[in-house]
């Protein structure tokens, strides 16, 4: 029988499974034997030129990729249809999908307005992003009410005070007569580094399940069906999965992992130290401004925390030392700054950054 | 505070510099609506004043537009129409589960409803405290009462706790609609991050309806004690009990204890495993403080079962499914733990598919439409010819000319006639297996099997050759064919054969029911049941002679003969209805079986394609440099895809240096053999140039070893080196 059949096949995969793990078991004591090789023997080149070579590295088989990607245009159609039917839609393949799904954001979704969330930065604050989302409905429901003369209640006029729960309950429940009108969010990738914690996870999973609301996801990671349980798999992100590889390379969501071959691989770089200090606030970059105007005038010394805070009262950019804290906690989570002690015992915040390096920094963030 | 610079509202990007920003951005608005959708309305006046607008404009607009406006025009009025089909039929099908799903609960929760009831008459026999006592910030005691709650645990016996979401909210729009106040918490309260702090604000909230900011019980009793809420049981659910921490639930149970005179809340908690997980999350004194009682849920095979018989069965003509896809559904309800949600999701997802993969489904949509409005039950060929001259011209494609539509309307007539003689004969031989036990999902799977029915028809083939008549049950090749077909349905027949005749006349009524509006098979019912009659006349008589010797015999045999025509009535079935309509034409009109796509979206299974993509990259891109070669490791090969099918050749740890040189052997062939060209005609330039080309080339060969490394990290098949082995990388997959 079909039944047995495929029983019968679940039982070869999980003995080809098992079968290779002791495989692999088996070469690892062999090769941890033969092989004592160390990184260091290989004969890198300079950093600065290894990563000059990383951006010119010349794409492979770039005419095939093009064709693979006009290929799957074919299955938008289905894809709008289980979107407009109240599905979330995950991608899922190796190579970079984010192309891919811009293009049929751009392409297909134009009746509707799409919010993008560049999941693979290491930072997302998820409120800021659900008010965007009730700040778009909201445009479009006053656009909708001079068209149909009713009045919106301004008590619902979503803003930066409401809690989390008023706002994705503004979303679920907003009164639109069109059944068929909704915010799409794209978010490249959903596994990525900003959003893998479970709370992020539980959020995003309430946002997915909104009725105004309609996903679009791509994961890179093997394990990333992990994070869900079947309420949010099955119920809140209702996942239509379409296997998509592109083979298209992982530029952007490449850009915070070290490079192998590179030596301390904890520095920061300009470019990597600009991203991160551009998906923070206003007050943030300019507290970091300060620490790089202090170390460029004074190269030796590191700046102490006790200065630079006052530094910060006298320019309004903190209020107490709690909000600086935080400034500061966020810098040492992504290496920004680093803290050594000073000859007498004090405290004192460096840049891990040549001089060179600092300035373009903070010319980036001006 | 300045505003934050991560809120972008741009443009469709048009440049570069525009696209890099954005993505660095946390998140930003790609674009926001056309008011093209202005122009669209679902109404159908407007689906009818547009489809006038096309036809009268069409010459015209040939000559400006062209074909492709028209086209597109099609396409996206024919979407439409798909997605109206997949709302209407998909809304009767969830309401049909919610029905069943209800129905099954309403015993059970009856039962907790005449509970609550008998708990709170209880509560007020105690003596009710006086509104000042009620509304002092410190609970009263009571030395008759030693503080203790009723409680109920709902043993829900389902393994998931998503069903059980769905359950309790059915619980809690019940209670409430029998006049009780009724809060839902989750274990996502009663988690030590939250705290009991927490747990309080959750529950003050849930009965006040608004946010309160201080965790102060008193503030409930105070709000109980009002007009409006007074003389209303309070009813807490929470719905896991088992994955509540045990600690936070142990302190709400005491500090609510001592509140239970001014606050007598009522506990009904979920129970997954069995009544006993109690123990095994609290301790001996907060258990004390419980005053237990027990309720028992239906199970998710029940469930299932359930949904079966009215979505699949009784509903039949408004969503069908093929054998494969219905093998691969009792298998995926299998799987997935007998979880009844993701079941439904599943014949959900099947259903979208049907509509966004099978043209002609549309018409199924509009007819159901249109028995919607008229209340109509049958197809009328010409409503059917209506919706075909009204489909769009790139569904029209799909059926050629007049005389195929005429035949089309008559075979779809004729498809649901036999459908719903299908339907009654599956329902038949259900209530026959409820004898033996026999879960309805696996008969559905069996009865739609085309191979076993024509099976079925050849061994019955050879009795077809003598009279067909009830009275041919004698005939022992007949009785043979009918057991030995084996499976569920032979495991029912052979049943029938040996139950009780008073449990076989229960069938008899049972059958009766069933066929009551179907009378090609309650005609041959009526026989069966004549011969009932015949049979306890002779009986009747028999018993009147003074002959006891040989009544024993007798009615043995006649009981013996009675079973005998019940299997005979069960043959008649399986010979003539019990046919699947997947072989008939026009069945794709409302039935799926494309099960190889409702497997590849319904189950997404990133650690193994991810994989595959990376070792069959040849296969997906085609490239004519690659897929000669097979798997062979050529240069022209994607980077990653040779990393890691060299990753392969390793164990659990790969030795970098080893990783990198062999790549580089890899990617260098073919560059040597150009030095080996160069080197023919050497000079001192070109030998300069070699040198800084290699150099070059050796920083260009690193860069790509780094990013695909990455890459691979990306994707979770390797992880960095450790402090601890800062030469090795660790794979993470193995095997498919």
């Amino acid at each position: 029988m079909d039944a047995n059949g495929n029983w019968e096949e679940d039982d070869d995969e999980e003995f080809e499974f098992s079968r290779n793990y002791f495989l692999a078991k088996e070469l690892a004591s062999s090769s941890a034997k033969k092989s004592k090789h160390k990184l260091t023997d290989i004969d890198v080149v300079d950093e600065q030129e290894l990563r000059d070579a990383a951006s010119k590295i010349e794409p492979n088989h770039e005419y095939e990729i093009t064709l693979l990607l006009d290929s799957y245009k074919t299955m938008y159609p289905e894809w709008i249809f289980a979107l407009r039917c109240g599905f979330g839609l995950l991608m899922y393949g190796f190579g970079s999908k984010k192309v891919l799904i811009e293009d049929f954001a751009s392409t297909e979704l134009t009746e509707y307005s799409v919010v993008v969330i560049n999941g693979y930065l290491q930072t997302i604050n998820l409120k800021q992003v659900v008010i965007a989302l009730a700040e778009v409905l909201w445009d479009q429901m006053k656009a909708k009410q001079r068209v149909s003369h009713r009045d919106l209640p301004k008590s619902q006029q979503p803003s930066n005070s409401q809690s989390m729960d008023d706002l994705l309950t503004f979303l679920d429940q907003a009164e639109i007569e069109d059944g068929d009108f909704f915010v799409c969010v794209v978010i490249h990738n959903i596994d990525g580094p900003g959003l893998r914690d479970s709370e992020t996870q539980r959020y995003l999973a309430r946002l997915a399940a909104c009725a105004r609301i309609r996903v679009v996801a791509s994961i890179d990671h093997v394990n990333a069906p992990l994070f869900w349980d079947k309420n949010m798999a099955h119920t809140q992100f209702n996942w239509c999965w379409y296997h998509v590889p592109t083979f298209a390379p992982y530029k952007v969501e490449g850009m915070f992992y070290p490079m192998i071959l590179a030596h301390g691989s904890a520095s920061q770089t300009v470019k990597t130290a600009t991203i991160v200090l551009l998906s923070l606030t206003r007050n943030a970059q300019s507290v970091f401004k300060i620490l790089a105007e202090h170390q460029l005038s004074h190269p030796d010394e590191g700046m102490p925390i006790s200065d630079l805070y006052s530094v910060c009262r006298e320019r309004f950019l903190v209020s107490s030392q709690i909000t600086l804290n935080s400034h500061l906690t966020e810098f040492k989570d992504h290496e920004l700054v680093k803290i050594k002690k000073h000859s007498d015992g004090q405290d004192c915040l460096h840049i891990p950054l040549t001089a060179e390096a600092l300035q373009k920094v903070v010319l980036e963030i001006n | 505070m300045a505003p934050s610079r991560s809120v972008a509202d741009s443009t469709p990007p048009s440049t570069t510099s525009e696209v890099v920003e954005n993505d660095f951005q946390p998140f930003f608005v790609l674009h926001k609506a056309s008011s093209r959708r202005k122009d669209r309305k679902p109404t159908a006046q407007g689906k009818l004043w547009k489809r006038n607008e096309l036809s009268s404009s069409f010459p015209q607009g040939a000559k400006k537009l062209g074909g492709r406006m028209t086209e597109e025009c099609d396409h996206h009025l024919f979407q439409q129409l798909q997605i109206e089909a997949f709302d209407i039929v998909w809304a009767k099908i969830e309401s049909t589960i919610k029905d069943v799903l209800r129905d099954l609960n309403a015993i059970v929760f009856n039962d907790i409803q005449k509970w609550v009831l008998e708990c709170f008459n209880a509560t007020k026999l105690l003596g009710e405290p006086t509104i000042a006592e009620a509304t002092r910030s410190f609970p009263t005691l009571n030395n008759t009462t030693p503080g203790q709650m009723f409680t109920a645990f709902v043993s829900t016996r389902n393994i998931e706790f998503v069903d059980d979401i769905l359950t309790f909210e059915e619980l809690g729009h019940f209670l409430k609609s029998h006049g009780c106040h009724v809060a839902k918490l989750s274990s996502l309260e009663f988690s030590s991050k939250n705290g009991i702090a927490g747990c309080l604000k959750a529950l003050l909230q849930e009965f006040l309806g608004c946010a309160i900011d201080s965790a102060d019980i008193s503030i409930l009793a105070s709000w109980y004690r009002e007009q409006v809420n007074y003389n209303k049981p309070l009813l807490l659910i929470v719905n896991d009990l088992e994955r509540c921490c045990g600690s936070v639930l142990t302190d709400f149970i005491l500090m609510l204890s001592e509140w239970v005179v001014k606050v007598p809340i009522i506990f009904i908690f979920g129970v997954a495993t069995t009544v006993d997980a109690s123990r095994n999350i609290l301790p001996s004194h907060a258990l004390e403080r419980l005053c237990p009682s027990r309720f028992m849920l239906g199970t998710p095979v029940e469930r299932m079962d359930a949904i079966v018989e009215a979505v699949l069965l009784k509903h039949c003509t408004t969503f069908s499914i093929g054998y494969k896809v219905a093998v691969f559904l009792r298998n995926y309800f299998i799987n997935q733990d007998g979880t009844v949600t993701s079941f439904i999701r599943a014949l959900k997802v099947a259903c979208l598919l049907h509509f966004s993969m099978e043209p002609l489904s549309v018409i199924h949509g509009q007819t159901l439409a249109e028995d919607q409005k008229e209340g109509k039950s049958a197809l009328s060929p010409e409503t059917l010819l209506k919706y075909i001259d009204e489909l769009p011209l790139c569904a029209r494609n799909q059926t050629v000319d007049h005389p195929t539509q005429k035949s089309m309307s008559e075979g779809l007539s004729e498809l649901v006639t036999v459908q719903k003689l299908w339907s009654t004969a599956v329902l038949c031989l259900y209530e026959a297996g409820k004898y033996s036990r026999v879960r309805l999902l696996d008969l559905f799977c069996e009865a739609l099997s085309q191979d076993l029915y024509l099976s079925r028809v050849s061994d019955c083939h050879v009795g077809d050759e003598k009279d067909r008549d009830l009275s041919s049950t004698n005939d022992p090749r007949q009785q043979y064919s009918i057991m030995k077909s084996g499976g569920i349905i032979g495991k029912i027949v052979c049943k029938v054969r040996d139950i009780p005749t008073g449990m076989l006349y229960q069938l008899i009524e049972s059958w009766e029911k069933l066929t009551a509006d179907v009378s090609e098979i309650h005609e041959k019912l009526k026989i069966l049941q004549s011969s009932v009659r015949c049979e306890d006349g002779k009986s009747s008589r028999k018993s009147s002679k003074d002959n006891s010797k040989r009544y024993p015999v007798n009615i043995d045999k006649d009981a013996r003969m009675l079973n005998l025509q019940a299997i005979a009535f069960l043959d008649y079935l399986l010979r003539n209805f019990l046919k699947p309509v997947e072989g008939m034409p026009f069945h794709e009109i409302f039935c799926f079986k494309n099960v190889e796509k409702l497997q590849l979206v319904l189950i997404g299974d990133p650690r193994r394609r991810i994989q595959v993509d990376l070792l069959e990259f040849h296969k997906i891109l085609r490239c004519s440099c690659c897929s000669k070669s097979g798997n062979a490791l050529l240069p022209s090969r994607h980077d990653s895809s040779i990393m890691y099918s060299l990753a392969q050749e390793h164990g659990d740890l790969i030795n970098l240096h080893d990783w990198f040189q062999s790549f580089r052997t890899i990617v260098i062939q073919h560059k040597n053999k150009r030095k080996q060209n160069s080197k023919q005609s050497p000079s001192s330039k070109k030998r300069k140039d070699i040198n800084g080309s290699a150099d070059q080339n050796e920083a260009s060969i690193q860069a790509r070893f780094c990013r695909a490394v990455t890459e691979l990290q990306i994707t979770g098949l390797v992880r960095m080196p450790s402090k601890r082995r800062p030469d090795f990388a660790q794979r993470v997959a193995f095997g498919l």
